[in-house]
């Protein structure tokens, strides 16, 4: 099976950013939501997702992403979104997620955020 | 060459689209083991409650799987909000439904009608999604759904499964009043929308084109399947589909001589069982009629008949070994194919008659079109595909990225958007107190 989802986990000074490439869907984010969990227990409960490059998202990368909240949650953390793609933010508009993920366009805006 | 058995099929492949561990399912998740967190999303997300018109599952047809996919696919988005679906069925069917049928609606019964539209009135639905094809609700041209829409307080929206260029005068008004009453008209093409501009005069600010849903399949190598499927060095050409005789499946068979001439290792595979409506009037007659076309043809080793309704999983993996699939369809007016989305969204090199629904979606290098009732057509641009690796995977890799904007995690997203805009539009229109206004994104909606 071909697997249409690259991960790559880089640090912007503290911060631990997870930078997506590609889908995450049904067949990737299950990757995904493990490589998070990870990040998360490794680097601390404050995470920037970078979905740039990402040109798909489904329900089942967005629940990776609730699971990835629950998780820092439990720390007092956060989890913000790099993404400037329409068709991926619309995504979060109509599931209203995006009120609960903080969504910026450019990943230097969303370390700012979440280091607080 | 030596047929498998179906189980055998079954125990040799272990492909399957995956079950997504959706949105939904993590928030469910989420009240038995962080109810803060839950209750935070349940009064952050938005919510909207849409009812679905349809045939449904197990009746079997095109609209009802459709309608299932559908309904499945925008739930996944939607966890504090309940899909119901209202399905129309034959009088005398016992039905053992989904629990997400919560009513049923009589075909041929004019009160039943009037009973659903009461139904969704008296309930918390925010909007009305209508399957339209005028074989599936009851009347002269199933214009009992008029009494439907014309009986219904809340918005609706109709997805319409066929848009004849040259309609009767009844169907003309059907469709007119269903774009007359309904908030917004979906297309699946846009030779579709234009048809309802220039044909039935539909306002072009409530025709909107939403593209067939198709299941998300990423891609495989067909050799892979094939081995697994004890055809490992064959050449596969399938179509599928709940089989009639607008299908052209004969048209085919009477190519096959002339491919095999050329790639004799080659197989055609017709899957699928004969639709159930055709059943009724004529039996197996036109199954019957193929099998003749093949022994007279000495085709025997050559072409296949699957005469069962296939599952998601079994259908894909057919799909993926296929080298080659065809849609010889009669109906020049045909605006829409499941059967063709679903072989767009494997990703796979397409010859098909050039009707409404496959001139559109094969265009731009996305697939072969041939002419109608034309065996020589199919036989030369088939072999032609089969021997060219080049013309094969681009058709294959155009054809998968049309489909993946097509994958019905997508189109769950244009519909839901579309609800959402509609139901804005309609509480605006009624004039809602401000203080009933709550926030959806960078738009407004109001409570229920």
């Amino acid at each position: 099976m071909e697997m249409d989802l690259q991960i790559i986990v880089k640090r912007c000074d503290d911060i631990p950013v997870i930078v997506l490439k590609g889908e995450v869907d049904a067949y990737t984010s299950a990757r995904f939501r493990e490589v998070m969990l990870e990040v998360v227990d490794t680097h601390g409960p404050k995470v920037v997702i970078s979905m740039a490059d990402v040109d798909y998202i489904d329900s089942s990368g967005l629940g990776a992403l609730v699971g990835g909240l629950k998780r820092v949650s439990e720390r007092d953390g956060k989890i913000v979104i790099v993404c400037d793609k329409p068709q991926v933010r619309k995504v979060f508009e109509i599931t209203g997620l995006e009120k609960v993920f903080p969504i910026f366009e450019s990943e230097e805006a969303a370390v700012a955020d979440v280091r607080g | 060459m030596r047929w498998m058995t179906d189980r055998q099929i079954e125990e040799r492949t272990s492909f399957s689209v995956p079950e997504e561990f959706a949105l939904r399912d993590e928030v469910r998740w989420l009240k038995s083991e962080d109810l803060k967190l839950f209750r935070y999303l349940r009064e952050s997300m938005n919510k909207i409650e849409p009812a679905y018109v349809s045939t449904y599952p197990p009746s079997e047809c095109g609209i009802a799987t459709f309608c299932k996919d559908f309904a499945s696919s925008v739930a996944k988005y939607t966890p504090f909000s309940k899909p119901t679906v209202l399905a129309v069925k034959r009088e005398h069917e016992i039905e053992p439904y989904d629990r997400v049928v919560r009513y049923q609606i009589l075909k041929e019964s004019r009160q039943s009608y009037l009973d659903a539209a009461k139904f969704v009135n008296d309930s918390s639905i925010d909007i009305v999604s209508i399957q339209h094809e005028y074989g599936i609700f009851g009347g002269e041209d199933g214009e009992y759904v008029l009494d439907f829409l014309e009986n219904l307080e809340k918005p609706a929206v109709a997805t319409l499964h066929t848009v004849l260029r040259q309609p009767s005068p009844n169907q003309k008004r059907i469709l007119q009043a269903i774009g007359e009453r309904c908030e917004v008209a979906v297309t699946m093409i846009k030779t579709g929308r234009q048809i309802l501009l220039d044909v039935y005069g539909i306002d072009p600010k409530k025709a909107t084109v939403i593209p067939h849903g198709v299941p998300n399949v990423h891609r495989l190598s067909a050799s892979s399947v094939k081995r697994a499927l004890g055809i490992a060095n064959a050449h596969v050409l399938s179509t599928f589909g709940l089989i009639n005789r607008g299908k052209g499946i004969e048209y085919v068979i009477r190519a096959m001589p002339k491919i095999l001439e050329k790639h004799p290792n080659t197989v055609y595979l017709v899957l699928g069982e004969t639709h159930p409506g055709v059943r009724k009037h004529e039996g197996e007659s036109y199954r019957n009629t193929l099998n003749d076309i093949v022994s007279q043809l000495g085709l025997e080793e050559h072409v296949r008949f699957n005469n069962r309704f296939l599952s998601l999983n079994e259908l894909v993996r057919y799909l993926c070994a296929t080298d080659v699939y065809i849609t010889p369809y009669l109906n020049k007016d045909q605006i829409c194919s499941g059967t063709l989305a679903y072989a767009v969204g494997c990703g796979k090199a397409i010859v098909s008659t050039p009707y409404l629904y496959a001139e559109e979606v094969l265009s731009d290098g996305r697939g072969c079109l041939v002419d109608f009732e034309s065996p020589d057509g199919i036989a030369e641009t088939t072999g032609r595909i089969l021997d060219d690796r080049e013309l094969k995977e681009s058709l294959e890799t155009n054809a998968y990225a049309y489909g993946r904007r097509a994958a019905w995690f997508n189109v769950a997203v244009d519909y839901l958007d579309l609800f959402h805009r509609v139901v804005i539009g309609r509480r605006a229109a009624n004039k809602m107190p401000a203080d009933e206004t709550i926030s959806t994104g960078a738009q407004t909606r109001t409570k229920e």
